[in-house]
């Protein structure tokens, strides 16, 4: 390539960067504005939002409920995901391609409609908008991400291994926890960490399957509909830190498992 | 290794030691750690355990069962289940049910959408804006995909690809507040205008289709970028070079050999796009305005207000989902691809 | 160790076991013993059943018709775990999520041994293969030989009746590879633990067995001592895939004073038939003559089958030259010969006179 078209591409992801960045960075610097309406320019700064959203029991306890239902459903799907996934990946049968569409079927269908859906089976099944209704609907939406991950992950395991774990004396059931599952370790941290966003992030299914506890994106938007507040760019904020960090945290510990357990 | 000065004493008295008792286990050394048996040595030798097993993995096609009762029993129950549900309840005339009334089955519901202007008018608004949205993002993403495949260093490829991601992670409620702010009335980009004196009053980007596809596109483009990434760099440079050497130029290189070999990312990416934004609820809430309203808030009308609107609200999500997996069958068919083949 | 063949007894029976894979006949009949302590071959083309041999001795494969006794036990319908067999893969297959120690002790945890037993074998191993420096490694910080080692302690760490052994020597490079297969055969000799070794590399075999079957499309072409193979081929296949030879392809004329004569393009040449099997006159046969044992004249020599012959090749090989002689006008009238490079010098004439020991010349079965 020319080096004019060199320099062009650079500038051109350089500039979407930022463009991914600014409205996030201004959304952080919003929060700071000593004033409590939305808008440039800034003239007084403060932090007695940030401080504020701290100490405000409603939005820890939210908080709190959202961490909850990200780790209850992230473990449900982890371990369906991969269940589903090791029935997938190694045997053949007739209809395969149809389990296995039907298997990314949640993951495919449009966010509002998989929402309704969802909301339609609880009441099918009886489970009343909640907690319990949301954790179903974030497993169900995330056990396609795993199988996927665990079945790419999978794949690479030579058939070798478990037959010299049955060789050496496992049954089926010992040679998946003794070999198996330790080979998929860095899927299923993946995976896991993958799903922690999802759920936390989710907002359609939490808004339709949710009662009258909301989950942080519930939250900010019901404030949101009631007008713009910079207490609101604290909470977004508190929520950018902590998946971003929890994101980051994600990526250096899968390629530390990706160098070490090959 | 030279030859071992020393015969395996050792080896054949353990072999007489083992060949007396296979299974049992010999007297432990010492007590304490050294006595420890290992779980699953243990677990093993447990009767109950080998019973179980025995009756669980009597042979391959059992074996084949056990495994996939659960997920088979999962993937129809809880993936197609709410779906078959949903298209059930559409041809009912009320639900939930309500007390010594049996629902009838009727068409009523789907016949509805057909009749009103509200009804039809989201519906192709959502259509028609979701196919120009994946458009716009296709365009944006494009030369940053190509800039990463092609430009960057393989080694340094992760790390670009890493802060491209971050964004992401954050949520689609937070970064739809943030093109709020953004697009405000006193947001950034007014105020940019104005401080270039582009502007004298500010112009109400906000509550409008631009706002609202400024925001689908921005929470979208990661959708596009990682299947435009991924098949744009699996052609192999040599390719690229051939065709130089043979004499063709950047743009005639470009239209003739990367662009038809980029096309099964760009069906994936526009696939996963549509399908994505069409789903959106809460970005065209926060940023659009009445007269964009998309299907999304019709559907979500008749689940929010009364019970008994359900079975409308219904037919028109099925009506949704089928008009979408529809068009992008279509389009994949178009594209010369059929299915995922994200099997193996 | 000195067992003589009578002193040992049958540690595996093959009973009749055939195999089918769909159309396909992988192992037709197969009905032979292992002896204890033995250190035997199965040698053969991709596909002559040696691998699904190995494999149904593991217990991965079940045959169609037979069966597989053990150390006096019928193991045919048992799965891998619950034999007394125990394999050395051909990858390896070292668990990638434990250290060299952890993966020698797998078998002997599951066999419910004590922590105690469990490091005094894995001691004994480590020490016996010389892998002390690396028991707390894992399989990615070890070479392709150490590897190896591992594997074959993890094998032997529960004590098997028999231990497989499928082609594990592919992987490494030449020279590390003969020396691997001394060293084998030193372990082998040492524990006295028989050996089931699977290859289709004959100088590996020839090098490291007790004992070579030689598998060709599910049959077994000849099962003797290396030197049997070698020596006196039963067939031409034998003779052909054991070292290098030259076939002569001819018609009996009948018999001179206990040698066969042969018709050999009009030549007359005689050779040695093998034992209880002696040709009619007018029968085709194929005779076999290892190129080591054609000597060469200047002129022609006072010795039985002494032919004429012109060099159509002279290929330097280092220590040594191999001529193409031919000795007539038909394609196949090519003998090919070994000359040590000093031998080479005197011969650098383009025709010459080649003869060999009618006992050399071994006349085979089809």
């Amino acid at each position: 390539m020319t080096r004019h078209t060199r320099i062009l591409m650079s500038v051109i992801y350089w500039a979407f960067i930022v463009y991914l960045f600014v409205p996030l960075v201004l959304m952080v610097v919003m929060g700071f504005k000593d004033s409590k309406f939305i808008g440039f320019p800034i003239r007084g700064w403060t932090t007695e939002w940030y401080s504020g959203v701290m100490q405000d029991a409603e939005v820890m306890g939210v908080f709190a409920y959202s961490m909850a239902i990200a780790l209850a459903s992230t473990f449900l799907s982890l371990v369906i995901g991969t269940w589903v996934a090791c029935f997938l990946g190694p045997y053949k049968f007739r209809g395969k391609l149809i389990v296995f569409a039907v298997t990314c079927l949640p993951a495919v269908i449009p966010g509002i409609i998989s929402a309704i859906a969802l909301r339609i089976f609880a009441r099918g099944i009886d489970i009343e908008p909640g907690m319990l209704a949301i954790i179903l609907g974030h497993t169900v939406h995330n056990v396609p991400f795993v199988a996927l991950v665990v079945m790419a992950r999978l794949s690479t395991l030579p058939r070798s291994h478990i037959e010299a774990a049955r060789d050496l004396g496992a049954d089926a059931i010992v040679a998946f926890f003794r070999v198996t599952l330790p080979y998929l370790r860095p899927a299923l941290i993946g995976a896991g960490i993958f799903c922690m966003l999802l759920s936390f992030d989710d907002f359609v299914r939490a808004y339709f399957l949710g009662g009258y506890d909301p989950t942080l994106p519930v939250l900010i938007f019901a404030k949101l509909r009631s007008g713009m507040s910079p207490e609101i760019n604290a909470i977004a904020t508190v929520v950018l830190v902590l998946t971003a960090a929890l994101g980051l945290w994600a990526e250096r510990s899968m390629r530390r498992l990706n160098k070490g357990a090959s | 290794m030279r030859r071992p000065d020393r015969k395996i004493n050792g080896m054949a008295h353990l072999e007489s030691k083992y060949a007396e008792a296979p299974c049992a286990p010999a007297k432990p050394v010492r007590s304490g750690k050294a006595a420890r048996r290992n779980f699953w040595g243990g677990l093993l030798a447990n009767d109950t355990y080998q019973a179980v097993v025995d009756v669980l993995l009597k042979n391959e096609r059992r074996q084949f069962w056990v495994l996939a009762a659960f997920p088979l029993a999962w993937v129809l129950f809880a993936h197609l289940g709410p779906v078959l549900q949903m298209f059930w309840i559409s041809f009912l005339d009320s639900y939930p049910p309500t007390a010594g009334r049996q629902p009838q089955f009727t068409v009523d519901n789907w016949v509805a959408f057909f009749q009103e202007a509200i009804f039809v008018m989201p519906f192709l608004r959502t259509l028609v804006y979701s196919a120009v949205f994946t458009a716009c993002t296709l365009i944006l993403t494009y030369p940053v995909a190509y800039f990463l495949a092609k430009h960057v260093k393989r080694r340094n490829q992760l790390l670009f690809l890493l802060l491209l991601l971050i964004p992401f992670w954050v949520g689609e409620i937070v970064r739809t507040y943030a093109i709020m702010i953004m697009l405000g009335n006193n947001g950034a980009l007014n105020l940019a205008l104005k401080s270039i004196g582009l502007i004298d009053r500010p112009i109400p980007f906000m509550y409008t289709g631009f706002s609202m596809g400024v925001g689908i596109v921005y929470l979208t483009s990661l959708y596009m970028l990682l299947p435009l990434y991924s098949a744009l760099e699996k052609i192999p440079n040599s390719y690229l070079e051939a065709a130089a050497d043979l004499g063709a130029g950047s743009w005639h290189r470009f239209r003739k050999v990367t662009l038809p070999l980029s096309r099964e990312g760009v069906a994936s990416g526009c696939t996963l796009v549509f399908l994505i934004s069409t789903g959106y609820y809460a970005t065209p809430v926060l940023l659009g305005g009445p007269s964009t309203t998309v299907f999304a808030e019709t559907i979500a009308g008749f689940f929010h207000v009364a019970g008994d609107k359900w079975p409308i609200g219904a037919a028109f999500a099925s009506l949704m989902l089928i008009t979408t997996l529809g068009l992008t069958g279509i389009f994949l068919k178009l594209m010369g691809r059929s299915g995922k083949g994200l099997m193996k | 160790m000195g067992y003589s063949a009578n002193d040992r007894q049958a540690v595996v029976r093959l009973d009749r076991i055939t195999k089918r894979f769909g159309e396909v006949t992988a192992i037709d009949c197969l009905d032979m013993e292992i002896m204890a302590g033995e250190f035997i071959t199965f040698l053969g083309p991709s596909g002559c059943g040696k691998s699904t041999t190995l494999r149904i001795l593991g217990g991965f494969e079940r045959p169609d018709e037979g069966r597989v006794v053990v150390g006096g036990q019928d193991v045919t319908r048992l799965p891998p775990n619950k034999r007394d067999v125990n394999m050395v893969f051909q990858d390896y297959a070292l668990f990638p999520h434990m250290t060299v120690a952890q993966n020698i002790a797998f078998g002997l945890e599951l066999k419910g041994r004590t922590r105690g037993e469990i490091d005094k074998r894995i001691g004994e191993l480590v020490d016996f293969l010389h892998l002390s420096a690396l028991r707390e490694r894992t399989p990615d910080q070890l070479s392709g030989g150490q590897r190896q080692r591992v594997a074959l302690a993890r094998a032997l760490a529960p004590d098997p009746k028999l231990l497989l052994l499928d082609e594990p020597l592919g992987a490494l490079d030449a020279k590390l590879r003969g020396q691997v297969q001394v060293e084998l055969k030193d372990i082998q000799k040492s524990t006295g633990k028989t050996f089931f070794f699977v290859t289709h590399d004959q100088e590996e075999a020839l090098t490291m067995s007790d004992r070579i079957v030689v598998m060709n499309a599910g049959k077994v072409e000849q099962d003797g001592t290396p030197e049997d193979l070698y020596f006196r081929p039963k067939s031409r296949f034998v003779a052909e895939f054991i070292g290098e030879t030259n076939l002569i392809e001819g018609t009996v004329r009948g018999s001179d004073n206990g040698a066969i004569v042969i018709d050999w393009n009009g030549l007359e040449v005689r050779g040695a038939a093998q034992q209880g099997s002696v040709p009619a006159a007018g029968q085709s046969v194929v005779a076999s003559l290892r190129l080591e044992n054609v000597l060469c004249h200047a002129e022609k020599p006072e010795q039985p089958n002494a032919v004429s012959g012109r060099v159509v090749h002279r290929i330097f090989k280092g220590s040594r030259m191999a001529l193409d002689i031919r000795v007539g006008e038909r394609e196949d009238a090519v003998i090919k010969v070994y000359m040590d490079a000093n031998e080479a010098g005197r011969f650098a004439q383009e025709h010459l006179w080649i003869s060999w020991d009618p006992q050399r010349l071994s006349v085979l079965h089809g």
